[in-house]
């Protein structure tokens, strides 16, 4: 930035903090919850809050707030001279502009002085250069009335420059055609460059017939859709819920039994995600979502081992009830600045869920607009552009790429699997949500849980309901799932029996278990079944240590040696009852049941082993930050930080007061307050450009030390000097100046 | 929340509670569009396929009626996504039509270009197409109209055919019901398969499905062919066709290795059909020598594969299938659909049963120990011996004996895979044996002898397996088999279902060896009998030894 400039900007502050000094409590309260990045934290003094309310990041996220009406007045504000009145506003827009001015007013975005309305010399900077698309302000006074009677040539000209971009690249300016060379002759055209010309902003707001923009866009457009029942909304809304509470207690359940690894750079790999999205039946960006929303409310964590487990959270959200358990997943997708979306994207390189890459900051407030537009229109399925355009209204800035096409589209779908929609509409579940309220409607909406199976003789049983927790567990235990949803269809085979024999249950209680739970008789080729598997059941036991199959049933011992399926094992027969392998004992069980047999595991001891089933993480979850947008303050904060203010402002004076007289006294490093020392920089810049000077130096640990330096330039809060110790050019910051003195 | 009886399930199958009051109204309104997988004695299991979906289009349900059912019969609230996918799926059906054209013969017509220009260029379509006629339509060989709806179908854009059947050439035909009467589910399958065209019809063993095809032949009034499995069923056919309907003996010909006669109706066995001369299908020729107006294969399952191929060729012939069991070991149900045509009629056989239209039956288990020794040599046999072994042991001879002494007086039949058992089963128990090399004259006198009470006994090979009536036969002992054959078990079941004339159960002892290959297998055979609602009973060979069962 120019020295000039750069003064000028200090100055500017400088008013700008008088003005602040001289608003009352009320206002400066309106301007903190507008801007809450503005008390976070709470600046030392008025001054540090002009600097602050004037930086390019802060004003960013002002505009950021603005709706598409309140930015295009902004932009005509910016586009007039300093100082402007209201009216000038109105004429430029129309007049209903004249209502929203002392609202950007109270935002901090205009100020008054005695000359009139006034923006921060930033704000230009922010809103961008060529405003509306308007080239810069004539130098000279233009006969604007004489472009009525321009010839043909010039008027072809300016017709396709008047909307912009204002700027025309020429063959050459000292040739230019008739139509260009009446225009610069009369200055209705700037000549930039040998083969630029630029179109001055009076001049294109005059053809624009004395307006900005080609409308005013005032409303926000209105969101059509589909109109939707109510009673269906909630029906597909309450399947919706139950769907992804299973899919979550699945995926987690998955993976306890078979964690996924981690990619080395962090994340779900390829094959995992497949996996995943093959076990629930799901696309994989609705797999990768699932997984995403455990992982943000903290139900399962990235071991330091590599290995993706479900945490203890996980144990104490599944016995919670299910509005709660809901409400917990809602939470975090509510307020996260993930995008699962991100993840598979079509024409972009590969994004892995629960991996560092997902991060936007925009994210969260795009999924609060878009709900709070669904929220707007009730029992409406809206089509998505009439969604989009809506919501460019409401947010119309440009920042960080604007508002996101994708991400709204992500938004609706992701909403819709969570149950937040039904059939495309908000549900009451997310409107109550949205309130900050409990959504305990979900418990008694949900259909109720059994706590029964029916058990038919072609060895499948069916929970013609969402089954009790312990009750599925054990019976995942010993049969496999068929089907999935509303009920469940399990299938009873020898594989599975055999599974919760292995996992340490025994026929007995098995075919207790299911004669417990089975309304209907238990079918007798069932109970054989398990008897059977039973019975054969740990006929072998095969350990580890010593690697050995043992079985009391010698016909066994002899089949199993004379199995040419088993050659590979290496057995040897060590007593009639024993063998040795020279495998270890997994891969020799894995062999042995491939060739149909029913091994089971011992240790040295000779006991069965039984492995618990399930895993759990060891550390404890770190769900991933969010990054991003400031949070709205609420009164009691903004009133503290209010109070902190007026305290700082009245002891930094005092302080200023109090240095001089100790420097005075001591009269060792000089001592000046950081607006004082910007000053006295800018100043000797400007005027004595070469004149060395002495300033007080803090480190890192706050040690002040005495340099001599020769000032080159200020830029972006610091200072660029040649230091006489070292003779180097080296950067300081003016924060840690702590005085300028002339030598 | 309804309190419905279905659960509609995120993958797409349907679970019916049959105990639930409106059980039979929601089967009725589901079964157009949703295919029936398990029956058994709870829950049925239906599914949601395209081809259902389609085949519900192509009747003139759409996807709004579909939808409706679903909710109204919904216990709990249907998963939106599936609705949407109902729709999706049932939108795509129509965009194509088959149509006969004058000039050009036939024509693939769309009404939505952008799915012709997809088509089009998917390579297995082009070679069965001719000239774009202009942007919307395309014309096809005629002689690939099979071919091209089945390759379409699999592409995912079923065409709508529109091109008719030929009629055949006339023969009046109608049902001659002297002193019986049609009954009602096997008109409802006769009318569904008219009103579809060309399609497959199930219905359980001893139901009735002659009486199917005849209707079919009362509609269709015109020439017909019918294939069958064998030259008793042949016979079989013929019989029931001259007391059914107004047929006479010189309107009805046979083609078979022993006679070659082409009449108005003419049936024929698989056998001839497929015998190989100087390496070409000689007899394929008869699909072609008359201007049939319907062909009938029986017992589809089993559909051999040059007919399969054959079959293409004619698609603009009225095609009927009917089946007990339309489950292969070889996975090809789906080009039977394809070929013949959809599903037209499948209803599940413990319902037959309830209205008396087939014989209760209960199947039982047997399980045998093997001795000692018989375990170890099974144990060092080879695995590709394995099973014989265990199926053939002697300890099962015992336990047959037992039970053809314990049903003494009843009609009994011994039904096993391996010849030797079979022989050694025949002596010990002093009963005739029904084989391969059997001579058709002897057959057909020892089964006329069986139906009139003559013989008690029979032991059968696989060529009784089916399509052999056997109207007083109750018992039934099966000792071996083909493996883990879902159908042949089935099958085998069918022989004793006929309802008896004392409405008496019937019984199907399955006899296995405990502890080995032979009981893997016959939990497989039992699958699809126990998805029908067949409960199996499990004993020991003790018990029979007893009298305990």
């Amino acid at each position: 930035m120019h020295n000039n400039g750069y003064r000028w900007q200090v100055m500017e502050i400088r008013s700008f903090a008088d003005y602040l000094r001289g608003l009352d409590d009320a206002a400066l309260i309106s301007i903190f919850t507008y801007r809450p990045d503005l008390v976070t934290p709470v600046p030392p003094d008025i001054a540090s809050l002009a600097v602050r309310a004037s930086s390019a990041p802060s004003l960013a996220r002002a505009v950021d707030a603005l709706n598409k009406w309140q930015l295009q007045v902004l932009e005509v504000c910016v586009i007039l001279e300093e100082p402007f009145t209201e009216k000038e506003v109105a004429a430029l827009t129309e007049k209903s502009a004249l209502f929203l001015i002392p609202g950007l007013i109270e935002r901090g975005l205009l100020y008054s002085d005695n000359d009139g309305l006034r923006t921060p010399t930033t704000l230009k900077d922010v809103l961008g250069n060529e405003i509306s698309a308007l080239g810069p302000s004539s130098m000279g006074k233009l006969k604007l009335k004489k472009l009525d009677e321009a010839p043909a040539a010039s008027k072809k000209v300016l017709d396709a420059m008047v909307w912009g971009p204002p700027r025309g690249t020429i063959g050459d300016i000292k040739k230019p055609g008739a139509g260009v060379q009446w225009l610069l002759e009369e200055g209705f055209l700037i000549p930039f460059n040998q083969q630029t010309v630029v179109l001055p902003k009076e001049v294109a707001i005059y053809l624009r017939g004395n307006k900005v923009h080609r409308e005013c866009e005032t409303t926000q457009p209105a969101v059509t859709g589909d109109k939707r029942d109510q009673r269906n909304v909630q029906l597909a809304a309450i399947a919706n819920i139950a769907t992804f509470l299973r899919w979550t207690e699945e995926i987690l359940n998955f993976w306890a039994q078979e964690p996924a690894s981690a990619l080395r750079s962090g994340g779900l790999g390829v094959r995992d995600l497949k996996e995943i999205s093959l076990h629930l039946g799901v696309d994989e960006n609705c797999a990768a979502f699932v997984a995403e929303i455990s992982y943000l409310a903290g139900l399962l964590t990235i071991d330091p081992d590599d290995r993706i487990l479900p945490t203890h959270q996980f144990d104490i959200w599944l016995t919670q009830s299910s509005s709660m358990r809901w409400q917990i997943l809602a939470s975090a997708w509510y307020s996260s600045s993930r995008l699962s979306g991100l993840v598979g994207k079509e024409g972009s390189k590969n994004v892995a869920p629960l991996g560092p890459e997902l991060d936007r900051s925009n994210a969260a407030s795009t999924r609060r607009l878009t709900l709070s537009l669904l929220r707007e229109n009730l029992n409406i399925a809206p089509h998505f552009d009439s969604i989009f355009s809506a919501a460019l209204w409401i947010s119309p800035s440009k920042r960080s790429g604007g508002l996101h096409k994708d991400y709204i589209l992500w938004t609706l779908r992701e909403a819709e699997w969570l149950g937040m929609t039904g059939q495309g509409a908000i549900s009451p579940y997310a409107i109550e949500f949205l309130e900050g309220n409990d959504v305990t409607a979900i418990d008694s909406d949900l259909p109720k849980s059994v706590d029964h199976i029916l058990i038919q003789s072609d060895n499948t049983a069916i929970a013609p309901g969402p089954l009790e927790h312990e009750v599925a567990q054990e019976l995942a235990l010993i049969a496999d799932v068929e089907s999935r949803g509303g009920a469940t269809v399990f299938r009873f085979s020898e594989g599975s029996i055999r599974r919760g024999l292995d996992h340490g249950r025994t026929g007995d209680e098995i075919t207790k278990f299911l004669t417990k739970t089975s309304k209907t008789p238990m079918p007798q080729p069932l109970e054989y079944l398990i008897a059977d598997v039973a019975k054969k059941h740990g006929k072998l036991r095969v350990g580890n240590t010593a690697s050995f199959i043992r079985c009391e049933d010698s016909t066994l011992i002899t089949q199993i040696l004379g199995d040419k399926r088993l050659e590979i094992l290496g057995l040897r027969k060590i007593a009639p009852e024993v063998l040795i392998c020279g495998h270890d004992a997994a891969e020799a069980m894995n062999i042995l049941r491939s060739c149909g047999y029913l091994p089971a595991g011992e240790d040295s001891r000779g006991l069965l082993l039984s492995g618990p089933r399930i895993q759990r993480a060891q550390t404890k979850a770190r769900p991933p930050r969010i990054i991003g947008e400031f949070d709205r303050l609420n009164q009691n904060d903004i009133e503290n930080a209010l109070r902190a203010l007026r305290t700082g402002e009245k002891s930094s004076r005092k302080q200023s007061t109090m240095r001089n007289i100790a420097t005075e006294a001591l009269g060792s490093l000089p001592r000046t307050t950081a607006n004082e020392t910007l000053d006295l920089l800018s100043d000797y810049l400007q005027n004595q450009p070469n004149k060395s000077l002495s300033i007080g130096y803090a480190d890192n640990n706050g040690l002040v030390s005495h340099r001599i330096i020769d000032p080159l330039k200020l830029s972006a809060g610091s200072l660029i000097a040649r230091d006489h110790a070292t003779g180097e050019v080296q950067t300081f910051r003016i924060a840690r100046i702590t005085g300028v003195a002339a030598l | 929340m309804t309190d419905g009886p279905l659960i509609v399930q995120s993958d797409k199958t349907l679970l019916l509670d049959v105990d639930h009051a409106l059980s039979t109204e929601c089967r009725r309104a589901i079964a157009p569009f949703a295919e029936l997988e398990r029956s058994p004695e709870h829950i049925h299991t239906y599914r949601l396929t395209n081809l259902g979906l389609w085949n519900a289009r192509a009747a003139g349900h759409d996807a709004e009626q579909v939808i409706d059912t679903l909710i109204k019969y919904s216990r709990f609230a249907v998963p939106h996504s599936l609705l949407v996918d109902v729709a999706e799926t049932m939108s795509r059906y129509g965009r194509l039509r088959l149509e006969a054209d004058p000039v050009h013969g036939l024509i693939l017509v769309t009404t939505d270009t952008g799915v012709l220009e997809e088509v089009i260029r998917a390579k297995k379509i082009a070679p069965l197409l001719g000239v774009r006629i202009d942007k919307e339509t395309i014309a096809v060989h005629p002689s690939q109209r099979g071919q091209i709806k089945q390759s379409l179908l699999r592409l995912g854009w079923p065409a709508e055919d529109f091109a008719g059947y030929v009629d055949g050439q006339a023969h009046d035909i109608a049902l001659k019901e002297d002193g019986w009467k049609i009954r009602q589910y096997q008109e409802h399958a006769a009318e569904g398969f008219w009103h579809g065209g060309s399609g497959v019809v199930v219905l359980p063993c001893g139901a009735g499905k002659t009486i199917v095809g005849a209707a079919a032949m009362a509609h269709a009034k015109a020439t017909t062919l019918i294939l069958v499995t064998n030259t008793i069923a042949a016979r079989q056919w013929r019989d029931e066709l001259l007391k059914r309907t107004t047929l006479t003996e010189e309107e009805i010909g046979e083609y078979s290795g022993a006679k070659k006669e082409i009449r108005p109706v003419t049936i024929a066995t698989y056998q001839v059909m497929t015998k190989k001369k100087n390496g070409v299908y000689a007899h394929l020729d008869l699909f072609d020598t008359h201007d049939w107006g319907l062909i009938i294969y029986d017992e589809v399952h089993l559909l051999p594969a040059p007919i399969f191929r054959f079959t293409a060729d004619i698609q603009s012939r009225r095609r009927l299938g009917l089946t007990a069991t339309l489950v292969r070991e070889d996975g090809m149900e789906g080009e039977v659909f394809s070929l013949i045509g959809p599903k037209r009629f499948d209803v599940p056989w413990k319902e037959i049963e309830s209205q008396g239209y087939i014989a209760p039956a209960e199947c039982i288990e047997v399980r045998v120990n093997l001795t000692e020794a018989e375990r170890l040599s099974y144990a060092t046999a080879e695995p590709e011996e394995r099973y014989r072994y265990c199926a053939t042991t002697r300890t099962k001879r015992n336990v047959v004996e037992e039970l053809v002494a314990h049903h003494s007086g009843e009609q009994v039949l011994v039904i096993g895979q391996y010849i030797d058992q079979l022989d050694d089963l025949s002596e010990t128990l002093g009963v005739p044996l029904i084989k391969g090399d059997t001579p058709q004259k002897e057959r057909e006198r020892l089964f006329a002898a069986f139906r009139t009470g003559e013989i008690t006994c029979l032991v059968v090979s696989k060529v009784a397996n089916f399509s052999i009536d056997l109207p007083e036969a109750t018992i039934a002992i099966q000792v071996s088999g083909a493996f883990g054959s879902r159908q042949e078990e089935a099958q085998r079941l069918g022989r004793i279902l006929r309802p008896k004339s004392d409405g008496r159960t019937a019984k199907f002892y399955s006899v296995v060896s405990r502890d080995t290959i032979d009981q893997d297998f016959a939990q497989n055979r039992q699958r699809f009998l126990a998805e029908q609602g067949y409960s199996y009973r499990i004993i020991d060979a003790d018990d029979v030894f007893q009298g305990k069962f």
